[in-house]
């Protein structure tokens, strides 16, 4: 199946076209879509700024991981929902648009940097070196990516 | 006011951010009320006592309230240049004017747990905040989630 018949299949499924012909649904699934990524990218600084011994240090890096890890990942998820529902209701902008899958491949990066400083976290007494500062720079560098590539999605085709 | 807003969006700089800047000044005005929507339902959550709940409201607060600030100074700057580019556009604009007001309505209710009920937070601040405490949590996520919702469907509308 080609980039486009797949774009004309998705187009034509009940649910895109539900979606489509509800007024308020696309803005809505977006505001929700906002919303996450506006926790999960706070979150993120917390934890990242956390791992460079600042904002919550007096608290250790383990039970801060444990506070904002879980939560960003149930965001990522409800990200990936209301992101997969945008998707389906117009395909045609995301499916064809070199900007989307940069913005996936942006976040492959982001989850792994996320897996990778959670596990560092949790070992006991781990104190954060330069690797894991740097590894957290880049990691909230690739979040600002990823929302970037997310409104530019919008003008490129 | 039409000459002013025509002049403002005939300023070398509108033209600049209309014919060329508009998307990534979107793009950062994103990232900044990411930022300030974030951190805010961080400490509304715990003010709610739904999240931190061992942790000191002040200790959430205290870190994360500079962020929300420096962030939403961000937001005004890339929301001021997007706002010159079409000026006259986004004044007649409904859902711009609701995302004001609502923007108004956020900063009085933090003026007002400010003011009011922060007063007192040495008595709750490392227990369930009192309903006061509570509401304006409330109040503040619902008037966020109205400011984004608003201001995303302003983009629907030009």
């Amino acid at each position: 199946m080609s980039m486009n018949e797949v774009v004309d299949w998705l187009t034509a499924t009940a649910l895109s076209q539900t979606i489509q012909t509800t007024s308020w649904a696309i803005p809505g699934i977006q505001v929700v879509h906002i919303v996450c990524l506006a926790i999960l990218f706070s979150l993120a600084l917390s934890f990242s700024l956390r791992i460079a011994g600042r904002g919550f240090a007096v608290e250790p890096l383990a039970s801060v991981a444990a506070r904002f890890v879980p939560a960003m990942w149930i965001c990522l998820v409800v990200l990936l929902i209301s992101g997969a529902l945008l998707i389906i209701a117009e395909p045609f902008r995301t499916i064809t648009n070199p900007v989307f899958y940069l913005k996936m491949t942006l976040l492959v990066v982001a989850i792994a940097v996320t897996v990778w400083l959670a596990a560092v976290a949790r070992r006991p007494v781990e104190k954060p070196t330069v690797v894991h500062v740097a590894g957290a720079t880049l990691g909230m560098l690739v979040w600002a990516g990823i929302i970037i590539a997310g409104r530019y999605i919008a003008y490129v085709d | 006011m039409n000459e002013f807003l025509e002049w403002l969006q005939g300023t070398s700089l509108a033209m600049s951010v209309s014919e060329n800047w508009f998307p990534l000044i979107e793009s950062l005005h994103v990232i900044a009320i990411a930022l300030v929507a974030g951190t805010i339902f961080i400490v509304d959550t715990r003010l709610l006592g739904l999240t931190s709940k061992r942790l000191a409201f002040t200790y959430v607060s205290d870190r994360l309230l500079p962020w929300t600030w420096a962030a939403f100074v961000a937001s005004v700057i890339t929301g001021v240049l997007m706002f010159i580019g079409n000026a006259a556009h986004y004044y007649d604009n409904t859902p711009f004017r609701v995302k004001m007001a609502l923007l108004l309505l956020a900063g009085l209710n933090m003026l007002f747990f400010q003011m009011v009920t922060f007063r007192g937070v040495a008595a709750w601040d490392s227990d369930r905040p009192p309903t006061p405490a509570r509401a304006a949590g409330l109040i503040s996520i619902t008037l966020w989630c109205g400011v984004i919702g608003f201001g995303r469907w302003i983009g629907f509308t030009s």
